[in-house]
């Protein structure tokens, strides 16, 4: 009997948030055909632009900005599409079923909450891998495609993101999230609030974070020089008495060579640095910061679990009352 | 049971009875007025801040390396201005979409779907009452609170401590002027619509959400990103383009109501 509830389970869930997985493979597949067109429609034309200003004077550039700001969009709901998974986690996958009593019959009925929850995570689990996977290379196929048009550089907040196994990272952590604030306050609504609030903040955290995931390169120069293409800068400045000064708003010596040379020697100047990324960190960071989102996840799974045996004692008084 | 019977206590207590109404109301939903009046709270400091010290500071930092007419990069306090900038006139700008999902799912959604709302119609709120007080009074905390941020906002924008061209923000952000106080109706409007029709908190959150979006980046399509100036007759038009399908929203709601509840 129980056998043969193990692929009954899954099956149910599937049934049960039909919507759910209507609604999350019309977002990937409107997604994907969004960059498709992008990158045949938008783009053509925003290459025909930018041929005819190599030739030209005045021109028009709204189609390559349109390109730009688009494929922009597209990685900013990549990124996060993991706020509505944990939204929706917490609210209809676990939260609801809490709240009505779904949840506490069904453990009656012969399915063990261990493995109600794990059914309830696993099935939504994989349908997010795989969906968070198609995006992730479809933008990159997409974000590489046309170089010359790209809005914002690799290092821009969303493309980060989007660019690889972080998404699926965030939208897995989002979904154990909503189930541990679904188990914790036991009501839809507060715990779709309070899952999208942990989300967004974990999303925050790191965003802010982010540049430290990994140690940055220092370039020392003796004379003040342009930065290297493609690079996260971090900070520059000058070196004063053997000691680094930031400068955010540029140089403090400007002018012709011999003048930057006579301000240098009055503020004692010797030389300058710059701090950055260079594109070759996008992966060692990325992979941190993947690392860091599926720790939380792990661990945010493991609570979940180890509050449901709490929630059946507590079922279970209930009945019994 | 008759209209008579469901109406006889409503006539007889009149005002006290809309007072009640109006209590119950702000008891089931503290925790909502709790979030909207840390986050007015909230944004005003942060306007405030950016106003006072948050200007000062940028603009001393903006006299000191940004005066010389070439091109520089923005510091330390420049950048924590502009934070703070658009950070409070994103809260302004997303706004209606919160209120929505609020509206679909905590204020209509789940009463219809609990049974909660029909309990309330037999016990002397009549439906329209009923649906009047959940309009009139989260609208009247709405427009409140969204009122406080755009003064706080247009003193901020008033005085600029270092030249730039904010209209790219104020084109995209509704925070200065009418389209603030008026975009959060419609979330409630459609959000309380969407309740009524779908009856189930969770599909009318979503539901809510989606269609708020979908009208206020309809309306948003009058105005020109790439524009140089901003127009203002086409920003009336957006203005009343929200209000009407806000107040078309609401008329069908209450429709709606008369024909489920007779």
């Amino acid at each position: 009997m129980s056998a043969l509830r193990v692929p009954g389970l899954p099956r149910t869930v599937l049934r049960l948030h039909r919507p759910a997985l209507i609604v999350w493979g019309a977002f990937v597949a409107a997604l994907i055909g969004w960059l498709v067109w992008l990158n045949t429609v938008t783009s053509s034309a925003g290459e025909r632009e930018r041929a005819y200003c190599d030739h030209h004077e005045t021109c028009n550039i709204l189609d390559q900005l349109n390109y730009g700001q688009r494929t922009v969009w597209v990685a900013t709901l990549v990124c996060y599409s993991s706020l509505a998974v944990a939204a929706w986690a917490g609210a209809s996958l676990i939260g609801r079923e809490l709240e009505s009593g779904t949840a506490q019959l069904a453990w009656t009925q012969g399915v063990s909450p261990a493995r109600w929850l794990a059914a309830k995570l696993a099935v939504p689990a994989l349908l997010t891998t795989l969906g968070c996977t198609a995006l992730v290379l479809a933008y990159r196929r997409a974000w590489s495609a046309h170089p010359g048009l790209r809005d914002g550089d690799w290092t821009s907040v969303t493309t980060f993101v989007a660019r690889g196994p972080a998404t699926v990272a965030y939208a897995l952590c989002a979904l154990a999230l909503g189930a541990l604030t679904a188990l914790l306050l036991r009501r839809t609504l507060p715990a779709l609030g309070v899952s999208l609030a942990a989300t967004w903040a974990l999303h925050f955290a790191l965003e802010r974070f982010r540049e430290h995931l990994w140690p940055s390169v220092t370039r020392v120069t003796a004379t003040e020089d342009v930065w290297p293409r493609h690079v996260w800068q971090l900070e520059s400045g000058t070196i004063e008495h053997g000691h680094r000064v930031a400068h955010a708003g540029g140089s403090p010596c400007e002018g012709n060579p011999a003048q930057v040379k006579q301000c240098a020697d009055k503020l004692d100047i010797t030389g300058y640095y710059q701090v950055y990324h260079p594109r070759s960190h996008y992966w060692p960071l990325h992979l941190v910061e993947s690392g860091i989102v599926l720790a939380v996840a792990a661990l945010a799974t493991v609570l979940a679990f180890r509050l449901l045996p709490r929630r059946t004692r507590a079922a279970r008084k209930e009945s019994l009352a | 049971m008759t209209a008579l019977d469901i109406k006889a206590p409503v006539t007889a207590r009149g005002g006290g009875e809309s007072a009640g109404l109006a209590a119950v109301l702000l008891r089931l939903h503290r925790p909502a007025l709790v979030v909207w009046a840390l986050l007015v709270a909230l944004t005003s400091a942060l306007l405030l801040w950016a106003h006072g010290p948050g200007a000062d500071a940028a603009h001393a930092e903006w006299l000191r390396i940004c005066d010389g007419g070439e091109p520089c990069t923005w510091g330390g306090a420049i950048t924590d201005y502009y934070r703070a900038r658009t950070l409070a006139e994103a809260v302004v700008a997303v706004l209606p979409l919160p209120v929505a999902a609020w509206a679909g799912a905590a204020l209509i959604g789940r009463e219809l779907e609990s049974g909660t709302a029909h309990l309330a119609w037999t016990q002397g709120a009549s439906p329209a009452r009923w649906l009047t007080a959940k309009l009139a009074l989260p609208a009247a905390l709405l427009t409140t609170g969204s009122a406080l941020l755009v003064v706080l906002h247009s003193l901020l924008a008033a005085t600029a401590p270092f030249p730039y061209d904010w209209r790219w923000h104020s084109q995209n952000l509704p925070s200065d002027g009418a389209l603030a106080l008026v975009n959060p109706f419609l979330g409630l409007a459609l959000g309380a619509l969407a309740g009524l029709v779908l009856r189930r908190s969770l599909p009318a959150l979503a539901v809510a959400v989606a269609v708020t979006e979908a009208v206020l980046a309809t309306t948003g399509c009058l105005r020109n990103p790439h524009a140089s100036s901003p127009s203002w007759p086409l920003r009336l038009v957006e203005t009343g383009l929200v209000l009407a399908v806000a107040a078309a929203a609401a008329v069908i709601a209450f429709r709606l109501l008369r024909r489920r509840t007779v």
